[in-house]
C-alpha cells in the first residue's frame, strides 16, 4: 500500500447529452476515512462514484485513486478497489459459494488464497451458514454483509459502497456499520453513498450533493457549527393553534431557518439576541428548548432549502 | 370507459411507445416480416437446376430438353463433356439429370421402350417431387407431339432418386431444423443474459474488475458457444434415433460446420444485446433476426424459388451455408466443394460477427 491519498479528484464532470449529471466536483480523502455521499435521490452520488471506480469515462476533470490514474483504462484502479453497486450484486440464482467462486474468478485469485480470504471474511461478517446455501433464500442483511464479502474478497485498499443499506431492516443496517467502522480499522478506506441522516453521522467527514454540485464537506459537526453559527430552538405548542405565531415568526430579523418536525417546530437564529426578540412573543403555553442541531436539519437548509 | 382501465391504457401506451427501439420493434418489424413471408412462401418449386446428357446428333432427345427449358421450372446445369452426372449432382451444380438412352431416343422409341434416366436430387424431398411430376407431364407433351396425342406414352423414362430413396421430408427437413433449433437458442441465451446482467446490475460487479473487453466478452459468449455445440449434437443423435437421419458425412465436417455457425449466432446475440436496452428488447431483436434468417435459410422452401431481392438477402443470412453444409454433409457424405465454399462463407460471418460484437462492446456504463 502506497503513502498517496485514497482520492484526490478535481473538476470532475460528466454530461450525458444536455445534463449534467455531475458538475465540478473536487475533493480529497485520507487513507483509513470513512467519507460519506449524503444527497437526494438524482444528486450525483452514485454518478461520481461509478467515475471514481472506472465505470464511467467523466467528460472532464481528473480523479487519482490510491495513488493511480486512469491511463490503462482504470485497470490498475480496479486491482485496489472494491466497488458494492446500489443494486444487488450477487446472482440470486447461485448458492453463497457459487457466487464467491465467480467473484475470485473475476479477480482471478488462486483457489488457495480465496478460500483463505472467504474463511476470513465469513468470521468478518459472522456468516455460519453452508456455501450450498442459495442466496434468494438469506434475509435481505444477511445479503448485503455477503456482497460486501464478495466486493472485498481481493482484499482492496478502497472499498466503494453504494447505499449498502437501501432496503435492509434497521437493525441489520447498525450490524452493517459495525463492519464498515472495523474496514476503516484495518487500514482500508471506505467511500460511501445513505441517504439516512443516522449513518452520516457515523462517517468521518460527508460530501453534501445537490444536483450534480458538491455544497458542502465537513464532518457531521463542523456541519452543523458552519451551517447554524447561531443557537436553535425548538418549539413544542402543546397542541394549541400556533399558525399566527408561526407566521410572525418567518418575517423574524434573524431567522435562519424554521421547519417543522412532526408536532414541534425548530428555529434557527443568527445569534442569541435575534432569537430573544424573535421568540418575545412565545404564547405562554408553548415550551422552548434550546437544542443541537442535527444533521437532518442541516440537509433541510443546505439541500432543500435552495430548492424551495 | 372505465377510469382506471383508461389509466392503464394511457400508461402502458406511453411506457411502450416511448422508446424508438420498441417503436421499430413493434411497427418496423412486422413489415419487414409480412414481406418476407409472403415473397418466400411459394410452394411452387422453380429454378431446378437440370444437366442433360446425350450422344452426338440426338435431336428428338434435344428436344425433349428444350421442352424442359422452356417450361419455367427449369434452368440449364452446365457440364463439361464426359462429366459423371452423379458427381455434378452430388456437388450441388445440378438438382437433376436427364440422360438420353445410349442409342439415341429416336432409335429406343421405335424400338419401343426409349427409356431415359432422370437423376433426382432428393435431401429435398418436396423439390424431387415435383421434378418428378413435371418430368412426366412435360416428356408425355413431347411424346404426344413427336407421335401424336395417343401416343403420349411413347416417350419413357426412369426416375433414380438419390440420396433419400423414400423421398421422406424427414430427411430433408431434419437437418435443416437442427440448424434453426441450435440458431435460435444461442441467439436468445445470449443476448437475454447479457441484458439481464445489466438489468439486475451485476454487470456492474463484472466490469469493475480488472478485465479486458476480450475476457469479458469471451466470458460471456464461451459458455454460450458450449451450449449450442452440445445443442447440436443433441439433435443430430435425435435426429438419428426418431427419424432416422444418418450422417454420411465425416462427424468432423458436421463438429465444424456447427462451431462456424454457434459462434456467429453467439455473436449476433452479443451485438443484439450492446443494442437491446433490456430483456424484453433483447428477446424482440433476436426474433426480429431469427424469422427471416429463418425463412431465408432454405430449411422450409428452397431458395431457389425466391424473387432475386430475396435470394440477394439469403447470401447474407449465415444459416442459409448452414443448412447447405449440414444436408450436404449429413445427406450426401460431405462434397469437398460444397463443405469448404459453405464453411468458408459461414466461417467469414463469424468472424465478421465477432468483431461487431467487439467493437460495440462496451466496459462503461456510459
Amino acid at each position: 500500500m502506497n503513502a498517496a491519498p485514497a482520492l484526490e479528484v478535481k473538476g470532475l464532470s460528466i454530461k450525458f447529452g444536455d445534463f449534467t449529471a455531475v458538475d465540478n466536483v473536487s475533493f480529497s480523502v485520507e487513507r483509513g476515512e470513512i467519507f460519506g455521499f449524503l444527497g437526494a435521490n438524482g444528486a450525483g452520488k452514485t454518478t461520481t462514484i461509478r467515475m471514481l471506480c472506472g465505470l464511467l469515462e467523466p467528460t472532464s476533470g481528473t480523479a487519482v485513486v490510491g495513488g493511480l490514474g486512469f491511463g490503462d483504462g482504470g485497470r490498475g484502479i480496479k486491482k485496489i478497489v472494491g466497488y458494492m453497486s446500489q443494486k444487488f450484486t450477487l446472482y440470486n440464482d447461485l448458492t453463497v459459494g457459487e457466487n464467491l467462486d465467480f467473484a475470485a474468478g473475476l479477480r482471478k485469485l488462486d483457489a488457495g488464497y480465496a478460500a483463505g480470504r472467504r474463511r476470513e471474511l465469513f468470521e468478518f461478517i459472522g456468516f455460519d451458514r453452508p456455501l450450498s446455501t442459495l442466496v434468494a433464500s438469506l434475509p435481505g442483511g444477511v445479503k448485503q454483509e455477503l456482497a460486501l464479502a464478495a466486493a472485498m474478497l481481493h482484499d482492496p485498499e478502497i472499498v466503494f459502497l453504494d447505499e449498502p443499506t437501501s432496503g435492509v431492516a434497521p437493525a441489520s443496517r447498525a450490524r452493517f456499520w459495525t463492519l464498515i467502522r472495523r474496514i476503516t480499522g484495518m487500514g482500508k478506506t471506505v467511500i460511501v453513498t445513505t441517504h439516512y441522516m443516522d449513518e452520516a453521522e457515523q462517517c468521518g467527514r460527508i460530501a453534501l450533493m445537490r444536483t450534480g454540485a458538491l455544497i458542502a464537506l465537513d464532518s457531521p459537526e463542523g456541519l452543523k457549527r458552519s451551517t447554524f453559527p447561531g443557537p436553535m430552538a425548538e418549539l413544542d405548542f402543546k397542541g394549541a393553534p400556533a399558525e399566527a405565531f408561526i407566521c410572525g415568526l418567518e418575517k423574524a430579523a434573524g431567522l435562519l431557518e424554521l421547519s417543522p418536525h412532526g408536532m414541534r417546530w425548530h428555529a434557527a437564529f443568527s445569534d442569541r439576541a435575534a432569537m430573544a426578540a424573535a421568540l418575545a412573543g412565545l404564547p405562554p403555553t408553548a415550551a422552548m428548548a434550546l437544542i443541537n442541531p442535527s444533521l437532518e436539519d442541516v440537509f433541510i437548509r443546505l439541500v432543500e432549502g435552495r430548492e424551495r | 370507459m372505465n377510469l382506471t382501465l383508461k389509466a392503464f391504457v394511457k400508461k402502458e401506451l406511453t411506457q411502450a411507445l416511448r422508446d424508438v427501439r420498441m417503436r421499430a420493434l413493434m411497427f418496423g418489424a412486422p413489415i419487414i416480416q409480412l414481406t418476407i413471408f409472403g415473397l418466400a412462401l411459394s410452394t411452387e418449386i422453380k429454378n431446378i437446376k437440370l444437366a442433360v446428357f446425350s450422344g452426338p446428333g440426338d435431336a428428338m432427345f434435344g428436344r425433349v430438353a428444350d421442352g424442359f427449358y422452356s417450361s419455367g421450372w427449369f434452368l440449364r446445369a452446365g457440364h463439361a463433356p464426359g462429366e459423371d452426372p452423379y458427381e455434378l449432382i452430388a456437388s450441388g451444380r445440378a438438382d437433376a439429370a436427364l440422360i438420353a438412352p445410349a442409342a439415341g431416343l429416336a432409335r429406343s422409341a421405335e424400338r419401343g421402350g426409349g427409356r431415359m434416366q432422370l437423376l433426382v436430387d432428393a435431401t429435398n424431398a418436396t423439390k424431387a417431387r415435383a421434378v418428378e411430376a413435371y418430368a412426366r407431364n412435360i416428356i408425355a407433351a413431347q411424346a404426344a407431339r413427336e407421335y401424336g396425342a395417343r401416343d403420349d406414352a411413347a416417350l419413357k423414362f426412369d426416375v433414380r432418386v438419390l440420396y433419400n430413396p423414400a423421398m421422406e421430408s424427414s430427411m430433408f427437413l431434419v437437418p435443416g431444423v437442427m440448424g434453426m433449433l441450435v440458431c435460435l437458442i444461442t441467439i436468445i441465451l445470449t443476448a437475454m443474459s447479457l441484458t439481464r446482467e445489466k438489468e439486475m446490475g451485476t454487470f456492474e460487479t463484472i466490469v469493475s474488475a480488472p478485465l479486458s473487453n476480450a475476457e469479458v466478452l469471451l466470458g460471456k459468449t464461451v459458455p454460450y458457444i458450449l451450449l449450442g455445440l452440445a445443442d447440436a449434437a443433441l439433435v443430430v443423435a435425435a435426429g438419428y434415433l426418431i427419424f432416422g437421419v444418418p450422417v454420411r458425412g465425416p462427424l468432423w465436417q458436421l463438429g465444424l460446420a456447427a462451431l462456424a455457425l454457434v459462434v456467429t449466432t453467439v455473436s449476433i446475440g452479443t451485438f443484439i444485446s450492446t443494442v437491446a436496452r433490456n430483456q424484453q428488447q433483447a428477446m424482440l431483436g433476436g426474433f426480429m433476426f431469427l424469422f427471416p434468417a429463418i425463412l431465408m435459410s432454405g430449411i422450409m422452401y428452397p431458395v431457389e424459388n425466391m424473387p432475386r431481392a430475396v435470394i440477394a438477402a439469403a447470401y447474407l443470412d449465415p444459416l442459409m451455408y448452414f443448412v447447405r453444409l449440414i444436408r450436404n454433409i449429413m445427406l450426401k457424405g460431405g462434397d469437398v466443394h460444397v463443405l469448404w465454399a459453405n464453411l468458408g462463407a459461414l466461417g467469414l460471418m463469424a468472424l465478421l460477427a465477432a468483431g461487431l460484437a467487439y467493437k460495440r462492446f462496451r466496459q462503461t456504463l456510459n
